[in-house]
């Protein structure tokens, strides 16, 4: 059982790492500085990915600062305070539904409401807002994960030296689930930073030439699909792989980021 | 003086199933008084309705009263902050902040509004030193606590409790976790801090409540069966059951 486990393991990395070494070859000679700065041209040479890096951290970045406080605060009140149990089951149950939606059916009703109703306009605010709908879910989750496994002792010990339950919270819970509220924000962010379909809807397959938050809000993922999908020449196939790589890279760099940090939360003077 | 503290007719359900009947217990100013019995026999459950630390517990029903010095603690009027600064406690299993040392001792005293740098310093000085703890940690202060050893992690716990200059301190099986070497400590510790504080102590040790109680209660099955003077009750327990437990041979 063991040995078959170690096989498909293997198998399962051997195949991951002549997938990544293609996408590397084929990639990197694109990977220069001029492609990581300057805006995409359809047709000709130069062109590159600027814009999208940019919305593609702009827009990330803007869920998270959105949802993440959100999501702490459900899973505080769901975790520390305990409301009563019919609701939080019922709550949990939509939360759980939510999670299993496909992302290009969230990002449908976020095109139907938004943009259909309101008209708001393919933006990158429409595809913030299309992100905030994905990812509320997982921040209550990583929240109540993070506050449920700090230990209740640390509570009890809080509330024996006279501590309310909000001084509690603040002095002791959150600062001891900081470090497991991090790492599940960089999961978060990595997840984000890949999602196409729902942005393809709402923040469209175009970026301006001067950015503003209302206008069209393609990033990297949404690029590399656009560009593997409408025939972009021969260069194509060159231009989509140096996009993953740089994609790729970015969520690394997130996850290694939130990873340290996490780290050194957990273990200070390490 | 530390002050006395006195239940009377003290009951405590969890969700409707009683727990604890009609408890009238009394430890006096500044004595170490044991708490000994059965596991499951409500031992903590007491300890904890003497800080009201039982009221954090979802579905805990308190009965009676429970006085400390004159103040019933389950009065309206009685402040719960200032009551748990009254009644310290330490938990059976070491349980630090996973914060640095001095963070650690001084949270009870800025919990209550302590800012300035210097007192606090004191103050973390005083309640290690109380804790005897200092020689070991000092100049090591920002060092994590979770760093130190099961024991030091213990009397650091008491020192966190001393802070904020408690009356009353309760210890539930304070040892349970530790090695001899480490219980020793903490029985000298708490053989020191004797008549400065009122000590309401459970321990499943009865070698240990022999040593260091002046008095031992006896709890069986919810219920108060014996208390007195600890060396009476070791020799010449009243009740069988007593004897039973101190033998070896309760059986419920
Ligand atoms: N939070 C709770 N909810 C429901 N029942 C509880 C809870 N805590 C304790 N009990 C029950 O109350 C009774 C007394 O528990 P308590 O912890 O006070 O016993 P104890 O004498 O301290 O036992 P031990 O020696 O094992 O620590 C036990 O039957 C226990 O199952
Ligand atoms: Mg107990």
């Amino acid at each position: 059982m063991h040995h078959l486990a170690f096989f498909v393991m293997l198998g399962a990395v051997l195949v991951m790492a002549g997938l990544l070494l293609d996408v590397v070859r084929e990639g990197l000679p694109h990977l220069t500085w001029q492609f990581l700065t300057s805006a995409p041209k359809e047709r000709g040479e130069g062109g590159g990915i600027g814009p999208e890096i940019v919305n593609t951290i702009v827009m990330v970045g803007g869920a998270m600062i959105v949802t993440a406080p959100l999501g702490l605060l459900v899973g505080m009140s769901q975790v520390e305070w305990r409301p009563p149990h019919a609701v939080v089951s019922v709550f949990d149950q939509v939360r759980a539904t939510w999670l299993s939606i496909p992302s290009v059916v969230l990002g449908f009703l976020v095109y139907r409401v938004a943009i259909a109703w309101w008209h708001w306009p393919l933006s990158v605010v429409t595809g913030v807002l299309a992100l905030c709908v994905m990812n509320w879910p997982m921040m209550v989750s990583v929240a109540v994960t993070a506050l449920r496994n700090v230990p209740a002792t640390y509570r009890e010990a809080s509330w024996a030296l006279g501590a309310t339950r909000s001084q509690t919270v603040r002095r002791v819970v959150l600062p001891a689930a900081l470090g497991e509220l991090i790492n599940g924000w960089g999961w978060a962010m990595a997840r984000l930073a890949g999602e196409s379909a729902a942005l393809i809807m709402t923040a469209g397959l175009n970026v301006s030439t001067h950015w503003s938050a209302w206008g069209p809000g393609e990033t990297l993922a949404v690029y590399i699909w656009y560009v593997r999908t409408e025939g972009y020449g021969a260069r194509g196939s060159g231009v989509a792989a140096a996009t993953a790589l740089t994609l790729m890279l970015l969520i690394a760099l997130i996850l290694w980021v939130s990873g340290r940090l996490s780290d050194w939360r957990q273990h200070p003077g390490r | 003086m530390a002050p006395t503290i006195r239940t009377e007719h003290l009951s405590v359900s969890y969700h409707r199933t009683p727990v604890l009947h009609q408890i009238s217990l009394e430890a006096a100013g500044g004595e170490v008084l044991a708490l000994i019995g059965p596991s499951g026999c409500g031992k903590s459950t007491f300890l904890r309705a003497l800080n009201r630390l039982v009221e954090e517990t979802p579905g805990a029903r308190v009965e009676g009263r429970v006085y400390l010095g004159n103040m019933n603690i389950y009065a309206p009027s009685v402040d719960v902050t200032q009551l748990r600064r009254r009644v310290g406690m330490v938990f059976q299993a070491p349980n630090p902040f996973p914060f640095s040392i001095f963070d650690n001792v001084a949270y009870g005293p800025r919990l209550h509004g302590v800012t300035d740098a210097g007192e606090l310093r004191r103050i973390v000085e005083r309640s290690l030193q109380e804790a005897a703890l200092w020689d070991e940690v000092r100049g090591k202060l920002r060092r994590p606590a979770l760093t130190l050893s099961g024991g030091q992690q213990q009397r650091l716990c008491i020192a966190r409790a001393l802070a904020v200059d408690p009356e009353v301190l309760l210890l539930d099986e304070p040892t349970a976790a530790l090695d001899p070497l480490s219980t020793e400590k903490i029985e000298e510790l708490i053989a020191n801090l004797r008549g400065r504080y009122t000590i309401v102590m459970v321990t499943h040790n009865l070698r240990q409540a022999a040593r260091i109680s002046d008095r031992t209660a006896f709890f069986a099955e919810g219920r108060l069966v014996e208390v007195g003077w600890t060396r009476q009750m070791f020799t010449a327990p009243q009740d069988p059951r007593t004897e039973q437990y101190l033998t070896g041979r309760y059986q419920p």
